[in-house]
């Protein structure tokens, strides 16, 4: 016990869990890596990456018109990004390459309301420096009392995606086959766009709409490379998800003492942990062939015995 | 540390643009009767006047007290102005660097610009860029205002001279209502969301405990650190400061957070401004106005949060 206790206190600087700002970015932080990982590996094994990425440019809308309208940004970015994800799951785009196109023109669009909203945000002088916040994330400044709405919001997606875990994953895979299995392919789709929206506003929130994909698709990615199966994957991701936020938080605050100024922004220390993840994870997978791991193979010899 | 935003290098480029195309277009300002003087902010604005008097046509850019002039951004009428003035006094340390390009995109050869930076002697690696907050700074750049009017229209100069006296004379109530406050409560300890009226603030005695890297973080709108914000909290949930000094002009959900906790723990509240809150104030007006809110704050435990309802007081 007292090893553990030397080793803590060797690691956490003076202070840390004591830190109002620290607490409150651990608890909302912690919940949004791992609502973002759950729903991620759904993300990433539909091949909707690149529509996680859009979402978060398309919410960071939301989330600067939120100053204008003086309510939380919370708020802006959840229904922005619920807006859009509806919008991309209506227009229900089969063809790969008119779908990526569609993708882009969207997120251009969604770039230029928000800057045409920071624009009116600074003008009516209510949100200074919400550019920074907005894109970048500032997860020290969120109040306590996000805790509960934030989390409240994860339970949501994590609820959705734990609720159509079996069929999720079945159209996930193969659209043809869980039609055939009497699934309503175009509902789940619904759902899971849904459930995805609100991982993306939560991300959005804490480490910034530009870098909300990171926590999106990162711990999710690298979880698919080392585990074999989709239960063991999700596990892995929260684990992973948490443990770069966590971590980012950490060193963050610890970067108080050793860079000059007043720290590195903890947006970045989180997102180059799940950088350093994922190259270590490849590294590691390096003697699978790229083809097991391009195709999502481990997984279809697990639907088939359904 | 200098108040740079992001936005302000791509309208600046766009600035420099628009300001070569006025300049070449200056013929219809050669007619004018008078000076044409421009204060960047509008407190310069009004000490340029205060001195000229009716012979400059004076005019102010950032004049607006309700948003933040470190998101300035300038348009192409501004740089018209610009390119057709006499006189400009500009702040200095990045605050309004964006005016430099204008200038130097529309030579000008009897132009005079002054820096008030310069004129104050201070390093370009000033922290602080609210240098209007200082009692020093006034009657300084009100010298350097009268010298460069004198030297464009020289029959007018001791006009201008003896304006410029009556001005730095008019200071001494507001330098008095700071000495004796320093005196009668010396070390008073306070805190802030921003670096913005600190030389005041120092003039007045107090003891500034907020973080400076919490500081510079709000007033560059940066990322700031658990630590900082922290010990801003705990000075306010600890009652260890006697006022929460913030910008009226640089809101966010942070810096509401901290009037919010201040308001709960019964420390009262002092607004203060980048830039001069009109109509009903000159110079001197504004800054006995911020000065008496601070006393009242720490004598009466009263909060001041605008200056924009006084109407017509001087």
């Amino acid at each position: 016990m007292t090893g553990l206790h030397a080793l803590l206190a060797a690691v956490l600087a003076p202070g840390f869990l004591a830190n109002g700002p620290v607490r409150t970015a651990l608890i909302v932080g912690g919940g949004t890596g791992l609502v973002a990982a759950v729903v991620g590996v759904f993300t990433v094994m539909r091949g909707q990456s690149f529509a996680a990425h859009a979402l978060g440019d398309v919410s960071s809308a939301g989330g600067s018109a939120s100053y204008l309208l003086g309510v939380r940004p919370m708020l802006g970015f959840i229904g922005m990004a619920i807006l859009a994800a509806a919008g991309m799951e209506w227009a229900d785009i089969q063809d790969a390459r008119e779908r990526d196109l569609v993708t882009g023109v969207v997120l251009g669009a969604g770039m230029a309301l928000t800057a045409l909203f920071l624009y009116f945000d600074a003008r009516s002088g209510s949100a200074s420096g919400a550019a920074i916040s907005i894109l970048f994330g500032s997860m020290f400044t969120l109040p306590a009392s996000i805790a509960v709405p934030a989390l409240g919001a994860g339970a949501v997606a994590v609820v959705t995606i734990g609720a159509l875990y079996r069929p999720l994953l079945v159209s996930s895979l193969s659209a043809e086959l869980a039609a055939a299995q009497g699934t309503r392919v175009r509902l789940l789709g619904l759902a899971h766009a849904l459930a995805l929206a609100l991982a993306v506003s939560l991300s959005a929130m804490t480490v910034g709409a530009i870098l909300s994909p990171a926590l999106l698709i990162g711990p999710a990615a690298t979880a698919l490379r080392l585990a074999r199966r989709p239960g063991p994957a999700v596990a892995l991701a929260s684990l992973l998800g948490i443990a770069a936020v966590w971590g980012g938080i950490l060193l963050a605050y610890d970067s108080y003492y050793w860079t000059p100024g007043h720290g590195w922004p903890v947006s970045f220390f989180i997102v180059f942990l799940i950088f350093l993840g994922y190259v270590a994870a490849n590294m590691a997978s390096g003697s699978r062939t790229a083809a097991d791991v391009s195709r999502a193979e481990p997984h279809c010899s697990r639907c088939e015995q359904d | 540390m200098r108040p740079q935003h992001w936005r302000r290098c791509l309208i600046s480029g766009l600035a420099t643009l628009l300001a070569a195309t006025a300049a070449g277009c200056s013929s219809r300002t050669a007619t004018h009767d008078g000076v044409r003087a421009i204060g960047v902010e509008n407190q310069y604005a009004d000490v340029i006047s205060q001195i000229a008097g009716p012979y400059a046509h004076v005019t102010a850019i950032e004049k607006s007290p309700s948003t933040d002039p470190h998101e300035y951004e300038a348009s192409p009428a501004i740089a018209r102005e610009i390119a057709g003035a006499d006189l400009i006094v500009e702040n200095g340390l990045g605050y309004d660097s964006w005016v430099d390009k204008i200038i130097a995109a529309s030579p000008r050869p009897r132009r005079r610009v002054i820096e008030v930076r310069r004129v104050l002697g201070l390093p370009a690696d000033t922290a602080n860029p609210h240098l209007w907050y200082d009692p020093k700074t006034m009657p300084a750049v009100a010298k350097a205002v009268a010298a460069a009017l004198a030297a464009i229209e020289p029959a007018r100069r001791d006009y201008f001279i003896a304006n410029e006296r009556k001005l730095a004379a008019s200071l001494a109530p507001w330098k008095r209502m700071l000495a004796d406050f320093a005196q009668s409560h010396g070390r008073t300890p306070v805190a802030v969301t921003e670096p913005v009226a600190n030389d005041m603030l120092e003039a007045a005695g107090c003891d500034i405990l907020t973080p400076r890297g919490l500081q510079v973080a709000i007033m560059n709108g940066s990322d700031p650190s658990p630590q900082d914000v922290a010990a801003q909290q705990a000075l306010l949930s600890g009652h260890r400061v006697k006022v929460l000094v913030y910008n009226r002009q640089v809101a966010n959900p942070l810096t509401q957070s901290f009037l919010d906790l201040a308001r709960k723990n019964g420390i009262p509240i002092v607004g203060v401004y980048e830039i001069m809150p009109t109509p009903g104030y000159d110079y001197q007006a504004w800054m006995r106005a911020e000065t008496e809110a601070l006393i009242r704050a720490v004598t009466l435990g009263v909060s001041t949060t605008t200056l924009e309802s006084a109407g017509s007081r001087r």
